[in-house]
């Protein structure tokens, strides 16, 4: 499985905030894919809008509440059109299938298309283990292969790096002149990988969507290179999250709507792709062989919580990032896993464990417009506010969030606030207290409060204010009123 | 073909897997669902009934649903051309390949190039046609290779989609998956009998074609929308990536 550093998220949102190259990209991103996004809604009317996410969560609910049903259904019609399925428990196991299909069918090269799944499981380590060359083809996830990193947005893995930095990194790894044309960057990706594409044995895709009534992988991309992936190796392994099924051929249209509408905000992306089978024997060309490798990876964990079971919901467009205040400021690698953003912060703390996590589901001011731009209309929010429940009321001292002292203040602070004498006295203490310390209203920086000091080292703590709000109602506004 | 050594099921079995997701929903046994799912439910007259609407729909619109799908194919970076005579058709063709000064086009074998004297043209212009239709397995890598040489790919319509400005190709016996997508530019020849209006449209019919051919869905589908797009590097687009980066839609009819 991929290396785990949600534990490093306060540190690493520290820095990604000082990145001043990532705030800008930042910046492009909220502006670019938000504007794009409403002016495709507008489009088609928000009435229309509202009635395609009720529908399409309609079609989630309803799929994932039968999922046994549907990945039955599934690997039967993958089946009888000449496909393969194989279970995958965990990441070591899906690891372990691809591994196997690729060494016994002696697989050199394999050219990969852009699959979130396949970076949870950090397949490509995996490959490279016993001797796959693997290329990533997706121009994005192509220049984070180069440069040994993870994506940072799921639908923009690149996007945090400057036009300079892609090209100092072509140069240095693909020994290509420096240029600060974006054009001739494309132009070199698509060279270099188009004789990869052509030789490679093995293609690896991902999956948006998986038809159950058809047995057809279904594919959503803008460049080509998932089509190539797909068509021109002798062999073609899909693999994916189980929760992707949907129930009909029909019911394509509605996600196929919603979907590059909330990513980006086209249309309909270049291309959509379905994938039945391996190509037939009449078929002028596609792979001889084709597998569905469907992985639960704990996702299990989150279909078995009714509190969580929404976050299966999830199409993976994006939306909830661009317009997330906290990933706007911090990007997607602060978050420390493969998923990150508002949605990342459920799936994230589930599929890795909560007390790897805890950080997570804190990392959102709970404003609610994740929810608000979620085709599928996900209630983040809640979600968020349910984990850190449960991080609070854990038993586990390794999982609760919290420390002793922070607990103990906390029922502290309840007494307090229920004991109107015991609130004024403490108000009159402190306020001679603070004052050694305080300057302008504000408490110096330098004094190290207990609890608070995490919040006060980036914000000013002002002082209570001479007279309490309890003082100004009891003198002057209950006898205006 | 090379004899293939069958790989069974790999990672758990599919039984215990399965009831690892029942019990995640708190169920102990496998539960179809009551009532069944609308559209699953269907039966081919059904489809056949539905399949007559959008038809008869098509008909009495069908000037309608080409202004719609050659004005949503515009904005969707489509070059389109309109045309009523097969000349002008086959002329559009000599010009573009003229214009790109290509020496080689490849060409897939579908219904419409069947009334267009396309491949003569071309070669009068001393530009070869590789067609996509060889009966012998052995032609297949020449053809691959010759795809791969053309500067042009082109290409019939199974569907042509006016909700999204799309182009709908069933690779199969005739239809390469690579000629719409290896060369640099790809020609559709689309007719107004591949007009349908809507997603929906598409779906349901390809729904009816699967319960016909006794549930053959066929290997591929392709949704194509212009060009090859990406925006990965500081969200600036670039076209032509991976595909083509120039697409024209020749509408007959």
């Amino acid at each position: 499985m991929a290396d785990v550093k949600t534990r490093d998220f306060i540190a690493a949102s520290g820095a990604a905030m000082e990145d001043v190259n990532l705030r800008r990209a930042l910046r492009q991103v909220g502006g670019g894919f938000n504007e794009a996004r409403l002016d495709a809604i507008e489009e088609v009317s928000w009435e229309a809008w509202e009635e395609w996410r009720e529908e399409a969560r309609r079609i989630k609910i309803h799929t994932l509440d039968h999922l046994d049903h549907y990945l039955e259904m599934l690997y039967e019609q993958v089946t009888k059109a000449g496909g393969q399925v194989h279970f995958a428990r965990d990441a070591e196991q899906a690891n372990a299938i691809v591994s196997e299909i690729a060494q016994s069918r002696g697989v050199k090269i394999a050219t990969k298309s852009k699959s979130m799944v396949s970076e949870e499981l950090d397949l490509n380590r995996t490959l490279e283990a016993i001797g796959v060359d693997v290329y990533e083809t997706d121009l994005g996830e192509y220049i984070i292969q180069l440069a040994e990193e993870t994506p940072s947005h799921l639908v923009a893995p690149a996007l945090h790096k400057t036009k300079e930095q892609v090209s100092e990194l072509f140069h240095e790894k693909l020994g290509v002149p420096l240029t600060d044309d974006i054009e001739e960057m494309a132009r070199v990706a698509r060279e270099t990988l188009r004789s990869k594409f052509l030789s490679a044995d093995l293609g690896i895709s991902g999956a948006n969507f998986l038809v159950a009534e058809t047995g057809s992988l279904v594919i959503i991309t803008n460049e080509g290179n998932g089509r190539l992936c797909t068509s021109a190796p002798r062999i073609h392994i899909g693999i994916t999250g189980m929760e992707k099924v949907i129930p009909s051929l029909q019911d394509l249209s509605i996600f196929l709507r919603l979907l590059p509408r909330s990513a980006t905000g086209q249309r309909l992306t270049s291309y959509v792709s379905m994938v039945t089978g391996p190509r037939r024997s009449e078929d002028e060309d596609g792979p001889e062989e084709f597998h569905l490798v469907l992985v639960d990876n704990g996702r299990s964990r989150l279909l078995a919580d009714p509190d969580l079971r929404e976050a299966l919901y999830c199409i993976r467009c994006g939306a909830c990032l661009n317009i997330c205040p906290v990933y706007g400021k911090i990007g997607g690698h602060a978050y420390g896993w493969v998923y990150p953003g508002p949605i990342g912060a459920i799936v994230s703390p589930t599929l890795v464990g909560l007390k790897e996590a805890k950080d997570l589901p804190h990392a959102s001011s709970l404003c609610g417009a994740c929810r608000e731009v979620c085709p599928i209309k996900i209630n983040i929010p809640r979600m968020l506010l349910h984990l850190r429940h449960r991080l609070a009321e854990s038993p586990s001292d390794t999982e609760n969030s919290s420390t002793l002292t922070e607990r103990q203040a906390a029922r502290g602070y309840t007494w307090l606030m229920s004991n109107p004498a015991a609130l004024s006295a403490a108000g009159s203490v402190a306020k001679l207290v603070q004052k050694p310390f305080s300057s302008e209203g504000k408490i110096d920086k330098r004094v190290s409060l207990p609890l608070v000091s995490r919040w006060t080292a980036a914000r000013d703590m002002p002082t209570l204010a001479g007279r309490s709000f309890r003082q100004i109602w009891a003198d002057e506004l209950e006898s205006e009123s | 073909m090379v004899e293939i050594q069958n790989v069974n099921s790999l990672g758990i079995p599919k039984d215990a897997f399965l009831s690892h997701v029942r019990r995640s929903l708190g169920r102990t046994e496998g539960l179809a669902p009551t009532p069944p799912y609308h559209r699953l439910a269907e039966n081919l007259a059904v489809l056949e009934g539905q399949a007559t609407e959008i038809r008869q729909r098509l008909e009495e619109k069908s000037g309608e649903v080409l202004d719609r799908f050659a004005d949503t194919a515009r904005l969707r970076s489509w070059n389109v051309f309109r045309t009523t005579s097969a000349e002008d058709a086959v002329g559009y063709v000599v010009e573009l390949a003229r214009n790109l000064s290509v020496t080689q086009a490849a060409r897939s074998e579908q219904p419409v190039f069947a009334r267009l004297p396309l491949d003569s043209a071309l070669q009068a212009e001393g530009i070869e046609c590789v067609t996509v239709a060889q009966d012998e397995a052995s032609a297949r890598d020449r053809v691959r290779s010759g795809i791969i040489e053309s500067g042009l790919g082109i290409t019939g319509a199974d569907y042509a989609v006016a909700e999204t400005g799309s182009v709908v190709v069933l690779p199969r016996k005739g239809l390469s998956r690579l000629v719409s997508l290896v060369p640099p530019v790809h020609l559709a020849m689309v007719r107004t009998e591949d007009l349908v209006e809507s997603l929906d449209d598409v779906f349901l019919l390809r729904r009816l074609e699967y319960y016909r051919n006794g549930e053959e869905m066929g290997s591929y589908l392709n949704f194509i929308t212009g060009p090859s797009r990406t925006a990965d590097i500081e969200m600036k687009l670039v076209v032509g990536v991976h595909g083509p980066k120039e697409v024209h839609l020749v509408l007959l009819g």
